[in-house]
């Protein structure tokens, strides 16, 4: 009596294996999509970000270490653009760093439920305003005020690091919460029955226990400032100098490739660096997610 | 060591000098934790009304619906909102199905193994990529490799791809939270898998995946940096400008708010930049607000509450 | 009436046969043999964390759905090994219906957790699925109280309620063996002893096994009682033996009570 081994329902049975065989070759063939995607994407880039190597000959020290970029006389040198782009990163890691975690801190442990019922969408929206319209309010309002106040020109390292500082602050914000989140309880409650007060639990005990937690808030906060492109480019004066001070205008990774492409002949020297420099910034964004990575590994 | 100073806290504390410095500390920790947080509602406040400040004295019936200007003032906007809607279907249209599947995989079959670490690992890769990366990508693909040139379907899968991983996690998300007891007693009733996920699991989850769909729609709408190399920065004259034709060059929005600024010679730049980020930035709370609207009312339908 | 006794008087249904489960390295359990007489109520008893719920589901092979959990030996279903690997779980699980701890109706209308067995196995008929749904909601005793408000959300009925719900939607798909996991353990008095008598009715034509902690339930409703402890299946026999002449130290200590 083999009744289970062949389906007992006959035709519907197979049907619905049917299905589920045909489900199963969808859901793995998106899914490889996914690895083919990003497989192509560093691929291509790997192959045209190289060609400055290759094919013009260019030494990658020269490409990294020299602060010369004149393409037309075969000197590709991007240091202004790596120094730019980590400067205002700094920048915007220091102040939207704390600043975000302040508040996931503060939505975690101190926020009465109104309170949070009123950030979540504010935070969302936050997210969800176009890096444009971030430029577009650096341009018109941040940048006339630091020019009123200091007397430069207004456009550099300054208006581009608070514009991104504000950028960050979603995702510090929400991946810190998440990670006081999943903070245990009974932690919480140890210190608390300790005698100690709120603030001596959080600097002390839950801090320290989401110490990896927002060491990644940290990190993606990282990656989304390095990339940006457009807030960035409106602001930040777009000089290929080095930072003269935090008021002196520079120039960016994504802010010169998106300013320089539309000009880049194909297969000139300018279009190489140009790659060279996206392959740069897919690398930076490679090295801090396995950084994120690491910092979860060393978790468990 | 630590000791030491565990014995000297202790000690303090219990003098009353320990007890109100500790009040102190943690009354100013709070206050300024409370602060911290009312700045972001109050940065928000501020930009909203300023922008609304700044735009509204640009908007017009005319300024909506006209097409952009090349060289003289009072272009509008018109075709440039079209293109936004009509990228972002497109992009829906191709990265709303991907996504899904493959998070349904993630969360409802991977075992845990190689290929899902791999696909979760290329998927929180693509989630960092720059979105100007991505762009050079599409470049490379659609103009370069395919020669569609400028077109709105390069910007558009450009963008599928870039959005993948958001919508993926929007997937998982939702999977996650519907109860593992709804699959048990499922499959204890003889259904299959996909049998399980089709009729239990996916319409209880349809009401936050669908907020999620839409909030990453607000997103798409104002994406600048991977259009402007693949869907470009043009929009085509007259009747063409509103096109069905995929194939053809498509710029957003967002992006003709950047362009103009940075590239074109009308004289109005201000009046164009401003009215556009306010529609920008309306739609944003647009998506928002639709999203929890929409997500709520599906829940309650698919679940019989 | 002795064991053998009872179990030829009838016919066997299952049989399991050194069944090991293991969650990783955990060493759920060890070693299990144990036959279940068809149209009889099986009960499972021991101590919380003894392994009777890690047991019964290894019966319908509930084990597949646990990432990490590994089952060993063989459990017959009418003489074919379920774990066989030419046999599909699905099947084995409509064959083997299964009511959970806690009432986990669907988030759906009462009428659709009951018909949505017959639908996944092909049910399109909108009047054969009426009267499967009320021909279930009678025996599980619940059509008085629900027929008027068969299209209103399950998840408003009370928990007995829900319960029976759920023990309706799993007679809907005709199984042949009933798996019952601690089903009123989160139920008051009242709708426990519903939930009693629905049990002694169902074994007229199915053949029920139940994990409870409760000696009392057990000795109400059951013709077997299998005792568990730490993992290993101590003790089978006829309930009146188990509760009156058990052979172990160990099933005559937790019977009177020295370990709870």
């Amino acid at each position: 009596m083999a009744a289970i081994a062949t389906p007992r329902i006959g035709v519907f049975a197979t049907r619905a294996h049917r299905q589920e065989f045909i489900a199963m070759l969808v859901l793995r063939a998106a899914s490889t999509f996914v690895v083919v995607a990003i497989s192509a994407l560093f691929l291509y880039l790997a192959i045209e970000g190289t060609k400055l190597f290759t094919v013009d000959h260019v030494s990658p020290f020269q490409f990294l270490f020299s602060p010369v970029f004149n393409p037309d006389a075969n000197k590709p040198g991007s240091l202004v653009f790596i120094v730019g782009s980590l400067s205002v990163t700094l920048f915007a890691v220091l102040v939207g760093g704390p600043f975000g975690i302040a508040v996931g801190v503060f939505l975690a442990e101190l926020a009465p439920p109104r309170m949070v019922a009123a950030m979540k969408p504010a935070i969302e929206v936050l997210v969800g305003i176009p890096s444009v319209v971030y430029g577009w309010i650096g341009l018109t309002l941040l940048v006339p005020l630091i020019r009123t106040v200091t007397g430069s020109n207004g456009f550099g390292l300054l208006a581009a690091g608070t514009v991104l500082s504000v950028m960050i602050l979603p995702t510090v914000i929400t991946l810190s919460e998440d990670a006081m989140r999943t903070v245990p309880n009974s932690l919480r409650e140890g210190s608390l029955a300790m005698g100690a007060t709120r603030w001596q639990t959080i600097s002390r005990v839950l801090l320290p226990a989401a110490a990896s937690g927002l060491t990644v808030a940290v990190i993606l906060g990282i990656a989304r400032a390095i990339g940006e492109t457009l807030a960035v480019q409106l602001v930040i004066g777009n000089a290929a100098v080095l930072p003269q001070g935090l008021l002196g205008a520079t120039a960016a990774l994504p802010t010169e490739i998106v300013i320089d492409m539309a000009g880049a002949q194909q297969g000139s020297l300018l279009e190489h660096a140009l790659f060279s420099m996206a392959f740069l910034l897919l690398l930076i964004a490679m090295a801090l997610i396995l950084a994120v990575r690491f910092a979860l590994r060393k978790r468990a | 060591m630590r000791d030491a100073v565990l014995t000297l806290e202790i000690a303090r504390a219990k003098s009353a000098r320990g007890v109100r410095h500790r009040r102190f500390v943690d009354r100013s920790a709070t206050t300024l934790l409370w602060c911290a947080a009312l700045a972001v509602l109050a940065l928000l406040t501020l930009f909203v009304g300023y922008i609304l400040y700044l735009g509204a004295p640009a908007i017009s019936w005319q300024f909506l619906t006209s097409p952009p200007s090349e060289v003289s003032a009072g272009g509008g906007i018109g075709p440039e909102i079209y293109n936004s809607f009509y990228i972002l279907g497109l992009t829906l249209l191709f990265t709303v199905p991907v996504a899904v599947a493959a998070g349904i995989y993630l969360q409802e079959y991977a075992r845990p193994g190689a290929f899902r670490t791999l696909v979760q690992f290329s998927a929180e890769s693509l989630a960092t990529v720059p979105s100007i990366v991505m762009g050079l990508f599409g470049l490379l693909v659609f103009v370069y490799l395919l020669r569609w040139r400028f077109s709105a379907i390069g910007g558009a899968l450009t963008l599928t791809i870039l959005n993948l991983p958001a919508l993926m996690r929007v997937t998982q998300e939702a999977l996650f939270s519907v109860p593992q007891t709804y699959r048990e007693a499922s499959m204890a009733l003889g259904a299959t898998r996909w049998g399980t996920i089709w009729r239990i699991v996916l319409p209880s989850a349809v009401g936050a995946l669908t907020t999620g769909v839409i909030l990453i729609a607000g997103r798409i709408f104002g994406e600048t940096a991977a259009l402007i190399y693949t869907a470009g920065v043009s929009v085509a004259a007259g009747k063409g400008a509103y096109d069905l034709n995929p194939f053809r060059p498509a710029e957003t929005l967002a992006v003709h708010v950047w362009y103009t600024h940075a590239e074109s010679v009308v004289p109005d730049v201000a009046r164009i930049g401003n009215g556009s980020a306010l529609v920008l930035l309306v739609m944003v709370l647009l998506f928002n607000v639709v999203a929890r609207i929409v997500g709520r009312s599906l829940t309650r339908r698919f679940t019989g509450r | 009436m002795q064991l053998i006794e009872a179990q030829e008087s009838t016919g066997l249904k299952m049989d399991v046969r050194d069944l090991n489960v293991f969650y990783g390295s955990f060493h759920a359990i060890k070693d299990a043999n144990l036959r279940v007489t068809e149209q009889m109520v099986t009960a499972l008893i021991g101590p919380s964390g003894c392994g009777k719920t890690t047991f019964l589901r290894a019966l319908n092979r509930m084990h597949d759905l646990t990432p990490g959990a590994n089952v060993t030996g063989t459990v017959s279903l009418d003489g074919t090994n379920i774990y066989d690997s030419s046999v599909d779980p699905v099947v084995v699980r409509h064959r083997v219906g299964m009511v959970f701890q806690r009432a986990n109706p669907f988030p759906k209308s009462i009428f659709e957790n009951v018909v949505y067995g017959p639908k996944i196995h092909g049910e399109r008929n909108r009047d054969a699925l009426l009267s499967c749904a009320e021909k279930s909601l009678r025996r599980a005793a619940l059509w008085d109280e629900v027929k008027d408000r068969l299209f209103r959300s399950a998840l408003d009925l009370s928990g007995g309620q829900q319960q029976r719900l759920c023990i309706a939607r799993v007679l809907a798909v005709e199984p042949e063996v009933i798996l019952m996991d601690e089903p009123a353990s989160a139920l008051d008095p009242i709708a426990t002893s519903k939930i009693e008598d629905l049990i002694g009715e169902l074994k007229k034509d199915y053949t029920v096994v139940i994990v409870t902690h409760s000696m009392q339930q057990a000795a109400r409703i059951s013709d077997i009682t299998a005792f568990f402890l730490l993992g290993d299946l101590i003790e089978v026999g006829t309930t009146s033996e188990i509760f009156t002449r058990p052979k172990d130290r160990r099933t005559e200590d937790y019977i009177t009570g020295r370990y709870g």
